[in-house]
């Protein structure tokens, strides 16, 4: 048997998460993945599956008679282009897992369609960036961490499954120049109603109630400015371990929050981000604190990045009058199709009938639904056409934000298959037949 | 006095802006010229006339009447900006109903969709009905939001109402919030606003407040931890110099914003109640 | 047997993360995705075996999906069951017009079910496609 020639490429960055690693290293021999090292467990499946396999599409998919068939691009970047044209009000959503340069396309089409743009802040770290709207943020980069943090608090996160490698690269195990001895250099405090195992392996657990953050850092505010409080127990949360917790906050010499969906899918939603935001400001007339929201897409943060640039708004943007106006709530996708107010969809590089609430994914379907993504998914099996993508990341080069806002440049590793295209060469693609449609 | 009457011709799939409906906008105008003013449906630009039946007529701006029939569940910012004259709308109405209007009235006769009175600077707004989300609040960014006016709800309201509110005695601004009932996070980041609810409210009524007043006749399911009990109270002051009567307890609070200025004494060690925002519940 | 009042969370695990990198169709998806997470002392009241399916009933919807024992417990009181489209079945879409959906701390039943079977996410959405 000929030994097939085998490729490395090093420093690539991993397209999962928020963390954003960069220091993986890739074996390809014939144009396929065959050794992924340093990445984390679900970093390493990405790649893998970026190979050939049977949940992939290869060429444009148009539905007949009910079924997706094979078609060509031009045929469906046409029919894609018309139906995007003649709505009256289409949703553009997705882009988080995709490269800067298609997001900013997506901006531009959804401007030229006048309709609702979208990101997948939307239900997740959106309620974080509504409370920095309205209080601030201080924060500071993920370097910063690593090497002086000593009181890391995780709050309604649990970064050992969402976040697998955050732990030994930047948070928890991980040696900083002021932090030498790692692990045993590091207070590690998880609040969480579950005992996760982030919680099993903190030195300080708190077991909140669910839902009822906001009363706890509301009790830990008060504490902090010296106020006794009346009452023996907020959230379930004993009042000396309040107590116990507030001493650790103003003793440390340099805290951080890193914060989940725990506090933005919850109840209370941005106004527990807004309570946690306070403390961390309050914080600092103690010591140094900052607080950093843990971003779940790979490149969450620069859809809002990218959004912001260019329209003024991080997410749910409504582009009906010709300019950006912004409301979360009432141009925010799930809102929208649970109000059944969009007569057609393209969705970019996400996956909408898994991840919104039930409601909304029947009205998704119930309009003309175009998809850009690399695989199969309960959006793409049931829309009506689908163009397949490039995965940003390992087929097609770009730029990505992590989760503290630092850009890094995404890696092409291998050639994307069948007929793929890059997310932002589809997207130039609609825009220019869209154009040509409306007579421009 | 004159009147112009508007009846939407059918109910629209997704939803119309029409910011035009507002005295000020009709103030003079001929029907023709009404029928032809802006509103906005998708990424559409028609006319009043695209979707309402327009009678009546129209003379000063302050002497208009506007009223407005049908289902307008689906029909956003009627009234915004007005500065006075009166619309009566008969039926449910949309989004941001008088948003941001400095004068006038705005009846409702019936449910009112979410940011009702969103940032009100004087004027009334009365809704017979319940209301949605963030009545009287503050746009998403905005640290001021309701800084004058009265919104009368008699019905229940959603969350965040009064979100931000900025009142101030001495400058005469008393933004006002009357309601049925209210959701959570009632009157949160106030700052001089006066709130009564009639009924119950749900959790972390008064969170982040720094100054201001409110009084729920009802049940509270749960007050905020940084709420420091007073005392019974027999008579409540507002801000207008209105009395309320009646035995309720007062809390003091929301101690835990670092604005406020109920500072820990650094002398006698006390925590000073005496200056910042007051809760009052019904014993 | 049944559970009442149980508050229902949702998110991420690590297993649910590789299986949909893996394929959002398949069958690993729905063993990772397709469970609910008891706490030790909640199950034993449910008096059945781990891996039985159970009915999860909410406010807003029901779905069908297997028992398993939470390793993250205890947490009386508590079922969780991983993001996806199972889990999408019952949260509750309200956002109080903030624009995020409410995926946590819904109010939650659980039944042992006698019959119905844990659909696949294919057929699973179809449901909602046809409704």
């Amino acid at each position: 048997m000929a030994v097939k020639k085998i490729k490395t490429i090093y420093d690539v960055l991993c397209p999962f998460c928020g963390t954003l690693c960069d220091d993986l290293e890739v074996d390809i021999a014939d144009n396929k993945v065959v050794e992924v090292r340093n990445a984390c467990q679900i970093g390493t499946k990405k790649f893998y599956s970026s190979n050939p396999n049977e949940h992939r599409y290869e060429t444009p998919m148009i539905k007949k008679n009910g079924k997706l068939e094979r078609a060509s691009w031009e045929e469906a970047i046409d029919k894609a282009a018309d139906i995007l044209a003649n709505a009256k009000r289409p949703l553009l959503y997705g882009f988080s897992s995709t490269e800067c340069e298609a997001q900013s396309k997506g901006v531009e089409l959804a401007e030229i369609l006048g309709g609702v743009l979208d990101n997948t802040a939307s239900v997740c770290h959106g309620p974080s960036l509504l409370a920095k709207q309205d209080v601030g943020q201080p924060g500071a980069t993920l370097g910063e961490f690593k090497n002086r943090a000593d009181l890391v608090i995780f709050w309604g996160s649990n970064p050992v499954h969402a976040h697998p490698r955050h732990l030994s690269r930047y948070s928890e195990f991980v040696r900083g120049y002021f932090r030498k001895d790692g692990r045993n250099d590091r207070y590690i405090v998880v609040v969480d109603p579950r005992n996760t195992h982030t919680a099993q392996i903190a030195d300080l657990y708190i077991q909140v109630n669910p839902s009822e953050d906001y009363e706890l850092l509301n009790a830990i505010r008060a504490v902090l400015r010296g106020v006794e409080l009346d009452e023996k127990e907020v959230s379930g949360v004993s009042m000396e371990k309040i107590k116990e917790l507030v001493n650790t906050m103003k003793t440390c010499s340099y805290g951080v929050i890193f914060f989940g969906m725990g506090l933005t899918q919850s109840l209370s939603h941005h106004r527990n981000i807004d309570a946690a935001i306070c403390l961390t400001r309050e914080l600092n007339d103690h010591t140094k604190f900052s607080i950093i929201p843990m971003r779940g897409h790979y490149n969450v943060a620069g859809a809002n990045q990218v959004f912001t640039w260019n329209t003024g708004y991080a997410y749910s943007i409504d582009f009906s009058r010709g300019y950006a106006r912004y409301n979360p709530g009432e141009f925010s996708s799930v809102e929208v199709l649970l109000k059944d107010q969009v007569d057609a969809s393209l969705i970019v590089a996400s996956d909408p009938a898994s991840n919104f609430p039930a409601a909304s994914v029947k009205n998704l379907f119930k309009h003309p639904l175009i998809v850009i993504d690399p695989h199969e998914s309960p959006t793409t099996v049931y829309a009506d056409i689908v163009l397949p993508a490039a995965i940003a990341g390992i087929e097609a080069e770009g730029t990505a934000y992590r989760m503290d806002n630092v850009p890094l440049r995404l890696r092409k590793v291998k050639d994307a298959p069948g007929e793929c295209l890059t997310d932002k060469i589809i997207l130039e693609k609609l825009i220019e037949k869209v154009k040509e449609k409306r007579g421009e | 006095m004159s009147e112009i009457k508007l009846k939407l011709k059918k109910e629209t799939e997704i939803p119309l802006e029409a910011e035009s409906i507002t005295p000020d906008n009709f103030a003079g105008k001929s029907i023709n010229e009404i029928k032809k003013l802006v509103v906005y449906y998708g990424r559409e630009e028609l006319t009043i006339g695209d979707f309402f039946n327009v009678t009546g007529k129209s003379e000063e701006k302050d002497d208009l009447i506007i009223s407005i029939n049908g289902n307008l569940s689906n029909v956003k910012r009627i009234g915004e900006n007005m500065s006075g004259g009166e619309i009566i709308i008969n039926g449910d109405v949309g989004m941001h109903v008088g948003n941001q209007m400095s004068g006038g009235k705005i009846q409702v006769n019936g449910n009112a969709d979410d940011w009702a009175g969103a940032m009100l600077k004087g004027g009334e707004l009365e809704i017979t009905g319940d209301a949605g989300n963030y009545v009287g609040s503050a746009y998403r960014g905005f640290w001021k939001g309701m800084t004058n006016g009265v919104i009368k709800v008699k019905g229940k309201i959603g969350v965040e109402a009064m979100l931000w509110a900025s009142g101030s005695v001495p400058a005469k601004r008393l933004p006002t919030l009357i309601c049925g009932s209210a959701g959570s996070f009632l009157g949160i980041h106030n700052h001089g606003g006066t709130i009564i609810v009639e009924g119950d409210v749900d959790r972390c009524a008064g969170a982040d407040q720094i100054k201001g007043i409110i009084v729920i006749k009802g049940k509270a399911p749960k007050i905020l931890p940084s709420f420091k009990k007073i005392g019974e109270v027999k008579e409540i002051e507002l801000f207008n110099g209105e009395k309320i009567t009646g035995k309720f307890i007062e809390y003091a609070g929301d101690h835990s914003v670092k604005k406020n200025h109920s500072t820990v004494s650094k002398k006698t060690g006390e925590l000073n109640k005496s200056v910042n925002g007051r809760l009052y519940i019904a014993a | 047997m049944s559970l009442d009042n149980l508050i229902l969370l949702t998110g991420r695990t690590i297993d649910q993360g590789v299986a949909l990198e893996g394929g959002k169709t398949t069958k690993e998806n729905v063993r990772a995705a397709a469970i609910c997470m008891f706490d030790t002392d909640d199950f034993k009241k449910l008096d059945t075996l781990v891996g039985t399916p159970v009915k999860i009933i909410t406010d807003h919807g029901e779905v069908i999906v297997y028992s398993i024992l939470s390793e993250e417990g205890p947490h009386p009181g508590i079922i969780f069951i991983p993001m996806g489209p199972w889990a999408n079945q019952l949260v509750n879409p309200d956002s109080q017009s903030c624009g995020t959906p409410t995926y946590k701390g819904m109010k939650a039943k659980v039944e042992v079910v006698k019959s119905g079977k844990v659909l696949d996410a294919l057929d699973l959405i179809k449901t909602l496609k046809e409704a």
